[in-house]
């Protein structure tokens, strides 16, 4: 008795390893997902939150505010607000921010950063999101404050004296300290340059008083203070609640995050799914074994209510130490995940991982309920079986193939089928996709147990050609439908998403990209911070297989009303041959000729990097006035408008001579190359070979704007891979455990064909071949539904337009992935099987 | 100890001793046994619970490995065999016939009866089959699944699967310990059978003096020694030597 006890503890320890293991996986898998998309999405927003944590409400400018007085359309909140809320009681502190294009000049003239923002420096240290990292604060009129990064470009430190462009013309200014902000070096994507408020007035307002926003500090009962903001503020103003602020902030902050916000919550839900899964799976398992030995312990007089109740106190238990461990091995995965993106050159924003009390409050909620579940249902179905039925050995189950089951499973993949197909016909409709997934996933858990019959049935033959272990293998891997089912599913979620990501994601991107590359842009830039020497020009011009080029000199110059706008010197029938630049109305003659002005069109596009007169909606006819070098305002009328997509590389464009009398001599900057069509590669290598010597000038591909729509896809395809794969990792640890636990239910079964003359090897082979069933089973399923919902996806962007096709290379990977993940997961059952002493597992009773 | 191996033998053990755990908890399951299981007969074994009977018996047939001594299968000495040609001799010279767990609940009747064929790729000779299953009076149930048929049937598929790959020798350990009695007499005497009309040689180790009347011989151990040996039994004969035996 003694030693039945030991084996019965021993055998107990495994299953305990192996459902704690489940727990701890699953839950880590979770909780890596959860702490991935922290750690993104604060890379992403950068540091917004926490740097503007302290304001309590913001006052912005309504739309009721504009100043509509010609093309200033620019919101601000005015000056007198500022005082009113200083005199509001309740209010501790109060700041306007003033935000306008600035850039620093190097040493040799050249500009440092040409997206840099000047900026007010708030006094109130709370209030102000950027911190000082050295030197003071800037004060009068001849100081700034320049971000980490921007003072290493300009290469200008604590106590130098530096240039500054603003919209109220070149200055010099001492720099007085560097600021960060919080993690990062800037607040704004091409560096921040902080003036003193009076000094940000003068030169970022060009002494219109106004400001962006403004900030408040309060104390006490935040609703009587909003009220009283609100009594004595005009209407022109609203007022918002710190954290809205700080949502829209953060919002601007990236657009990116936009774009991954859903992606990331899909992924946090998908990992609570397979968590569940394996959990729920290996407890099923496990309770329903104990349950067949249990019916001994009935027979002594145990009552199944006794036993029920210490399993689900047994599952519990598990629950909460295990979905400990698991946040904890989720930390491990997060770090060890991002570390090994680094290895492939594959950063993803933020980095580290922040354990949050909702990551962890959700993980251990998900881990001890998933979990209680897990042991409730099995122990209630077991706890029906008969005695006499729970005694038997581990028979064929007939479960889960009942004729309900059939019908309801057929329905709901049917239904999935024709609305997925609906797309197709009649255009992609989120309803018809919706309920198509949702239904192709119901459908696919329920009739999951036939689909693996079905696959049994299919595969049979097959394996028999591999003989009796590949007959077999193929019989054991649906001796239990609904539980191979339950583990293959595991990996169908993962490998349905990687498919239609990849399969989906690429065609996407291939369609943006083209579609971008259709507008407007050269084969080539050739660019520089500073300048380019007019001999490399014409060795540009000269080099074999460019046919056409367009040399740019650009600049900032200033509007009468203060604002910041982008100038080039350029010729529109130039930029026409060199990057297929089009003139959507008015005449190319009339800007060479100095008549007048060409601005970009926005219709088209959201808006400019740089404000611009086009920008805002002015068209032809209008008249732009621009603040000339010796002070003068020269009126220029708009006489040209082109297609907007190559605004942020040339702006406003002007013949040499206008462009002189603004802006003074400039340097050539820009070179727009066009070459012969399919001689880009060979081209660009050449290009690359006559810029050596010439440093700080490079060569980019033209096609800006697709290389970023480019790169933003292969990152998040490549993102959500890297998550997915995780998915896959606990796929293969759930084939893992089921088939562990299945050997360890057959081990009679397995003595008995070692008996009988089959060797280790076959049992070896035998197991293997089940545990790859498995795998080819969820593989083949994940990947069909994969493929049919990217098929649709694709022919409705396609549209006829663009011919998609699928990339097979990807598909036929995925394919190999997935049966890798079966031959990985079989190598440890594998060993166990032919490690099995062949009389104990016979004589086991 | 003779090395000249009498071929009449289908199976021996000389001086076999078994041995379990060591020190204090040392048991000797077989204590220097040496027998042979001639060619053409039906052995019985019996003794008392924990005697050694099925130590002996899974040590003959190459299922365990002895302590000491050697065992022969026809004239190969298995104790020299590795673990896969062991595994091959067990799979092409020896039948088996368990209490139970004899079956694989995903294959048929049929497809379990041929398994031992299967794994060695060999094709059953269909008249030796179809006689072997009608002597079973199994031809009706071949397409079903174990779980479709009653105990006795299970065990019936049992000895036409160890009889239709006509081996050297079958080991069969109390094939009759769970069924009653109809089912008991009629698997007894298709062994008989298989051993009077075929030639086939059977060891069964029983608890049973009416199983092991159908021997021609019976062997008594206790303790893991044999210590008594009768020819011919009869029900009586072995309830008489068994109670002589003073358990
Ligand atoms: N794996 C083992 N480990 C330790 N002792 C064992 C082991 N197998 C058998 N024994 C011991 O060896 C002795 C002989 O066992 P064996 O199974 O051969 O007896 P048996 O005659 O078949 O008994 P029964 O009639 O009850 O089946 C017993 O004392 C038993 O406890
Ligand atoms: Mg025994």
């Amino acid at each position: 008795m003694f030693s039945y006890a030991l084996k019965s503890l021993r055998a107990n320890i495994t299953r305990l390893v192996a459902t704690a293991l489940a727990v701890i996986l699953g839950i880590g898998f979770l909780a890596s997902g959860l702490m991935l998309t922290d750690a993104m999405r604060s890379g992403l927003t950068g540091d917004v939150e926490e740097q503007y944590q302290n304001v309590d409400f913001a006052i912005i400018a309504t739309a009721s505010s504009e100043q509509s007085s010609g093309m200033d359309f620019q919101l601000t909140v005015p000056e007198s607000v500022l005082a009113t809320a200083r005199a509001t009681p309740g209010v501790e502190a109060a700041a306007g921010e003033i935000q306008a294009d600035a850039r620093v000049l190097r040493p040799d003239g050249t500009t440092a950063n040409l997206r840099s923002q000047g900026r007010s420096w708030i006094a109130d240290s709370e209030l102000n999101p950027l911190s000082l990292d050295e030197g003071s604060a800037p004060k009068g009129s001849a100081q700034v404050v320049l971000d980490r990064k921007l003072a290493s470009e300009a290469g200008a430190s604590v106590g130098d004296t530096v240039s500054v462009q603003t919209p109220a013309g070149t200055k010099q200014f001492k720099v007085s300290g560097i600021s960060s902000f919080g993690r990062q070096d800037a607040l704004d994507d091409g560096g921040t340059i902080s003036f003193s408020e009076e000094t940000a007035v003068q030169v970022l307002n060009a002494g219109t008083p106004g400001f962006s926003d403004v900030l408040l500090r309060t104390s006490g009962d935040p609703a009587t203070v909003q009220a009283a903001l609100e009594e004595a503020l005009p209407t022109s103003v609203a007022i918002q609640t710190g954290e809205q602020f700080v949502s829209d902030a953060a919002e601007s902050a990236s657009a990116f995050i936009s774009l991954l916000r859903p992606v990331l919550q899909g992924f946090a839900y998908l990992s609570m799914f397979v968590a569940a899964f394996v959990i729920f799976n290996t407890f099923s398992v496990v309770v329903t074994q104990r349950f067949r030995e249990l019916a001994l312990i009935r027979a002594v007089g145990g009552t199944p209510a006794q036993v029920r109740r210490s399993l689900i106190f047994e599952g519990m238990a598990i629950g909460v130490v295990a979905s400990a461990l698991g946040i904890v091995v989720g930390a491990g995965l997060a770090i060890g995940l991002q570390a090994l993106l680094r290895q492939f050159d594959l950063e993803i924003p933020g980095a580290g991982v922040k354990i949050s009390t909702y990551t962890v409050v959700l993980c251990m909620l998900i881990g001890v309920v998933v979990t209680t579940l897990s042991v409730i249902v099995p122990a209630f179905r077991a706890g029906r079986t008969k005695p006499v039925e729970a005694m038997r050995s581990s028979a064929v189950d007939t479960s889960g193939s009942s004729a309900v089951r059939a019908v309801f499973g057929a329905i709901f993949l049917l239904g999935a089928i024709a609305l997925l197909l609906a797309n197709r016909f009649v255009g992609v409709q989120w309803f018809y996709l919706t309920f198509g997934a949702l239904f192709l996933f119901i459908g696919l858990f329920i009739g999951g147990p036939l689909l693996a019959r079905l696959f049994a049935i299919l595969v049979r033959p097959i394996m028999a050609l591999f003989g009796m272990t590949g007959r077999l293998a193929a019989d054991n891997a649906v001796r239990n439908p609904k539980r191979t089912a339950t583990t293959a599913n595991a990996l169908v979620i993962g490998l349905f998403l990687v498919t239609l990501v990849t399969v989906s994601g690429e065609a996407m991107k291939t369609s943006l990209v083209d579609q971008l590359s259709s507008a407007s842009s050269p084969d080539f830039i050739v660019s520089s911070q500073g300048a380019i020497d007019p001999k490399l020009v014409s060795s540009i011009d000269k080099t074999p297989g460019v046919t056409n080029t367009a040399a740019i000199k650009s600049s900032v110059a200033v509007e009468s009303t203060g604002q910041a706008t982008f100038v080039s010197a350029a010729s529109l029938d130039e930029l026409t041959k060199s990057a297929g630049l089009k003139v959507t109305s008015g005449s190319s003659d009339a800007v060479a000729s100095g008549a007048g002005i060409a601005v970009p069109d926005f219709s088209n596009f959201g808006g400019g990097a740089l404000s611009s007169p086009g920008a805002i909606g002015a068209g032809l006819g209008d008249v732009v006035i621009l603040r000339t070098l010796d002070g003068q305002e020269l009126s220029l009328p708009i006489v040209a408008v082109y297609e907007g997509s190559l605004e942020s590389f040339v702006g406003n464009i002007m013949n040499p001579e206008t462009f002189k009398s603004v802006v003074g001599e400039k340097p050539v900057s820009q070179v727009f190359v066009r070459v012969e069509p399919g001689q880009a590669d060979a081209v660009g290598q050449d290009l690359e070979k006559v810029l050596q010597g010439y440093t700080g000038v490079e060569v980019q591909p033209g096609n800006f704007i697709g290389q970023i729509v480019g790169t933003v896809f292969d990152f998040l395809i490549a993102a959500v891979n890297a998550l997915l794969a995780m998915s896959v990792i606990v796929a293969l640890v759930g084939i893992v455990n089921t088939m562990t636990l299945s050997i360890f239910e057959r081990r009679r079964e397995l003595g008995m064909v070692r008996a009988l003359g089959m060797t280790r090897q076959q049992v070896g082979r035998m197991v293997r071949f089940e545990a790859v069933l498995i795998g080819l089973l969820g593989t083949l399923v994940g990947m069909g539904a994969g493929i049919l919902l990217s098929w649709v996806v694709i022919s409705s962007i396609a549209d006829g337009a663009i011919d998609l096709s699928f990339n097979w290379a990807r598909v036929g990977l995925i394919f190999l992935v997935g049966i890798l993940v079966g031959v990985v997961a079989s190598i440890l059952p594998a060993r166990r099987a032919t490690r099995l002493n062949m009389l104990d597992a016979m004589s086991e009773a | 100890m003779s090395n000249a191996v009498q071929t009449s033998w289908a199976a021996q053990v000389h001086g076999a001793a078994k041995i379990y755990g060591s020190g204090e908890n040392e048991v000797r399951a077989l204590d220097h046994v040496t027998v042979g299981f001639e060619k053409g007969a039906f052995t019985a074994i019996m003794g008392p619970s924990g005697s050694g009977k099925s130590t002996l018996m899974q040590c003959a047939a190459g299922l365990d490995r002895l302590t000491a001594g050697t065992a022969f299968i026809g004239d190969v000495d298995i104790t020299k065999l590795g673990e896969k040609a062991l595994t091959l001799l067990r799979r092409d010279k020896v039948g088996f016939i368990f209490q139970q767990f004899n079956l694989l609940p995903t294959l048929t009747a049929e497809e379990n009866i041929t398994f031992p064929l299967d794994l060695a790729g060999r094709k059953p000779d269909p008249a030796w089959m179809t006689h072997v299953v009608n002597t079973v009076g199994l031809s009706d149930r071949l397409h079903h699944k174990p779980s479709e048929l009653s105990g006795g049937q299970q065990q019936r598929v049992a000895v036409a699967r160890a009889l239709v790959e006509r081996p050297e020798i079958i080991f069969a350990d109390e094939p009759t310990g769970n069924l009653d009695s109809t089912s008991s007499a009629e698997i007894l005497s298709f062994m008989e059978g298989a051993v009077k009309e075929f030639g086939q040689t059977v060891v069964m180790v029983t608890h049973d003096p009416v199983a092991a009347s159908h021997a021609s011989r019976v062997l008594f151990l206790a303790d893991g020694r044999i210590v008594d040996e009768l020819m011919a039994p009869t029900r009586d004969s072995v309830l008489d030597r068994m109670r002589n035996l003073g358990d």
